[in-house]
């Protein structure tokens, strides 16, 4: 095997941006409203060298106002699932292992719903309450993931079977605890609340939203590429890579923390968005091979693409109705999931 | 050996790092503001729901958001200025050929921005919040209505056509809506007050809560609901609807006699067949406009009346 350089991450890098790049060229052109591959392509290219700062034509503000960010959103919430699933999957040396498997999203739906059932009492100032409940999906998120994490410990170690286990246990009580909740929801908000849950890049966020999402992406990313060799060892089972010098208790608590809040974020503005976590690391890895250092950004890149492609699918195809992207990521993904297993079993 | 790896794991992640920042930098250039043209007028009004609205002067572009917001356009007069609405805005037939933007929960952002619209107008109880906010976000300010009753429905219509600048067309609709149902109640006078079971879905059960809008129709038709919860739209024990044995069962449908063929059928089922109502056929069909806060609404509580209290309609006639 040759050994992975700098080079090397960077050329394939580049080859997986300039792939998300493409598109999102693409997914800009397709929506309700037609706009011309070329024009889009001319402006796009006077925005990106500084010649102008303005996609100045009739669809510039559907662009600029609505295409652009909802992209931008599914971007991060792809690359946040999936890097998180990748770290989830190294962690437990579990290929089962993805965010929404260990009940993540389900306590993230509940937060949710216990801030939309709180909201009206508090008399929020705006810029407050449009931010309250992603606050309650995040909280939400965190406290299950704590949660899992205390449950899945075995004599004080953490035991990748008992904490699969406990997570789909927590999932399935939260789940219940999801549909009590429901019943008190007003029907408005229960609308609202069914989107969440099947997953939605429709609704546009507060900017303050898109600011904590991108920063908190590329920390939580850093810390967990930090620990990439690692995991490399860590692959070799943990007594292997305790022998070999690697804090392994260190490591392990960085990374879960790091996924955690990753998913927590991606989970709080997105919705339960299913298969990006799962999916997308085995097929990088199939492609890329197992090496963290270069299957981490690779699943990242991989994870924005396939959000993007299934948002677009999921905006185009029955417009002016939408479809919710979980529908689309799910009904892709099961087929394909199977497909890999079988094949791996052949 | 160790710290040449850990110096190349660094460049490693700064060069990562760095191309994906530039990657996101381009995807949120996309901060600039919309430039405008000369500035319209603008007039602050405070909707329904207690947002202060912006909404510029003369109003030359509507889009609903909501089937009975299209109805009362309608009805003010204003189609003509309709640019957008709904795909359940199927009344007045009309209303069905103008440019569609989705369904009222799913509107498409980008169908509502391309129109351009002056103001887009929503309904607290079918819209979701999410909406209001996106569109609220892109600049295309958002009237609210938020009727809870009948006569609600009634002024409501009235602060919108003050909105839209047609204040007498507004006036005179709400002059005209409300004599009609002063006319209902004299007639109702009097009349034994029927106990009634609106039946929003039958399996389940299905029913409405007393703060809803149709438990207030129902009260203008001469009735009162059976069902005295606080929920919206209670899923309905049918032991407790049974034992409460209401007079009439309301259904709302544009099919009357797919009703009467359904209650047929539940007339079959454990439960429902110890229904009194059932037995008897006891059923009010009321049209679907009972379901739309909108300027029919009074035409539903005329239906709704004189299927409940056919000897007092009946013997004026």
């Amino acid at each position: 095997m040759q050994p992975l350089t700098l080079g090397k991450v960077a050329v394939r890098c580049g080859i997986l941006a300039v792939i998300l790049f493409v598109v999102v060229v693409i997914a800009l052109k397709f929506g309700a409203v037609p706009v011309s591959l070329y024009g889009l392509a001319k402006d796009l290219l006077g925005v990106l060298i500084g010649r102008s700062s303005e996609i100045s034509s009739e669809y510039g503000m559907i662009i600029r106002e609505i295409r652009l960010p909802r992209i931008a959103l599914g971007i991060f919430v792809g690359a946040s699932l999936s890097v998180a699933g990748t770290s989830f999957q190294a962690l437990l040396r579990n290929p089962l292992a993805d965010p929404y498997v260990l009940g993540v999203s389900s306590g993230a739906a509940v937060g949710s719903i216990v801030a939309l059932i709180i909201e009206p009492h508090l008399a929020l100032r705006p810029e407050i309450a449009a931010v309250f409940t992603p606050l309650g999906g995040f909280l939400g998120a965190t406290v299950t993931i704590a949660v899992v994490y205390f449950l899945g410990r075995r004599q004080g170690q953490m035991d990748s079977n008992t904490l699969l286990l406990s997570g789909v246990i927590t999932g399935s009580f939260l789940s219940a605890v999801i549909i009590l909740l429901i019943t008190m929801l007003p029907s408005s908000s229960v609308r609202s609340m069914a989107y969440w849950l099947m997953g939605d890049l429709s609704t546009p966020m507060a900017p303050i939203l898109g600011w904590v999402l991108r920063v908190g992406f590329f920390a939580g990313f850093a810390l967990i590429y930090l620990t990439a060799s690692d995991l490399n060892l860590l692959l070799a089972g943990e007594k292997e890579a305790m022998h070999l010098g690697v804090d392994v208790r260190k490591v392990q608590i960085l990374v879960y923390l790091a996924a955690s809040a990753l998913t927590g974020l991606a989970v709080a503005v997105g919705g339960a968005i299913g298969y990006v976590g799962l999916l997308i690391p085995h097929v990088m890895r199939l492609i890329f091979g197992t090496d963290y250092r270069m299957l981490l950004p690779a699943t990242a890149f991989g994870g924005a693409i396939a959000a993007v492609i299934a948002d677009t699918v999921a905006r185009t195809v029955a417009a002016p109705n939408e479809l919710p992207v979980g529908a689309i990521t799910a009904m892709a993904g099961a087929p394909l999931f199977i497909y890999l297993l079988r094949r791996r079993l052949a | 050996m160790k710290s040449g790896a850990t110096g190349n794991k660094m460049r490693l992640l700064r060069a990562v790092l760095a191309m994906a920042f530039v990657l996101s930098t381009f995807a949120i250039s996309a901060g600039a503001r919309v430039q405008s043209g000369a500035a319209p007028a603008l007039r602050e009004v405070t909707d329904e729901t207690g947002r202060i609205v912006k909404i510029p002067q003369p109003v030359r572009r509507i889009v609903s958001l909501a089937p009975s917001l299209t109805e009362t356009v309608y009805a003010l007069g204003l189609q003509d200025r309709l640019v957008g609405d709904t795909d359940y805005c199927d009344y007045p037939a009309d209303a069905a050929k103008k440019h569609k933007v989705g369904g009222a929960i799913n509107p498409n952002m980008e169908e509502v921005a391309a129109l351009k619209p002056d103001v887009v107008l929503v309904v607290k109880s079918l819209n979701r919040l999410e909406t209001v906010r996106a569109l609220e976000q892109i600049g295309i300010p958002v009237y609210s209505t938020d009727p809870h009753s009948v006569n609600d429905v009634v002024v409501s219509m009235k602060k919108l056509s003050g909105v839209l600048g047609v204040e007498s067309a507004g006036i005179a609709l709400y002059e005209k809506l409300e004599g009609r149902l002063a006319a209902i109640q004299e007639r109702l006078s009097g009349a034994p007050v029927k106990r009634v079971m609106f039946v929003v879905w039958t399996e389940p059960l299905q029913s409405v809560g007393k703060k809803t809008f149709i438990a207030d129709v129902l009260q203008h038709a001469g009735a009162t609901s059976v069902v005295e919860l606080n929920q919206d739209w209670p899923q309905f024990s049918l032991e407790e609807a049974v034992r409460l044995q209401p007079e009439y069962l309301v259904f709302a449908s544009n099919h009357s006699e797919a009703v009467q063929n359904d209650v047929g059928a539940l007339a079959l089922k454990p439960g429902w067949s110890a229904m009194d109502a059932v037995k008897k056929r006891k059923i009010a069909v009321v049209s679907d406009a009972i379901n739309r806060p909108g300027p029919r609404i009074v035409d539903a509580v005329e239906e709704l009346a004189r299927q409940l209290h056919p000897e007092v309609f009946s013997e004026k006639n």
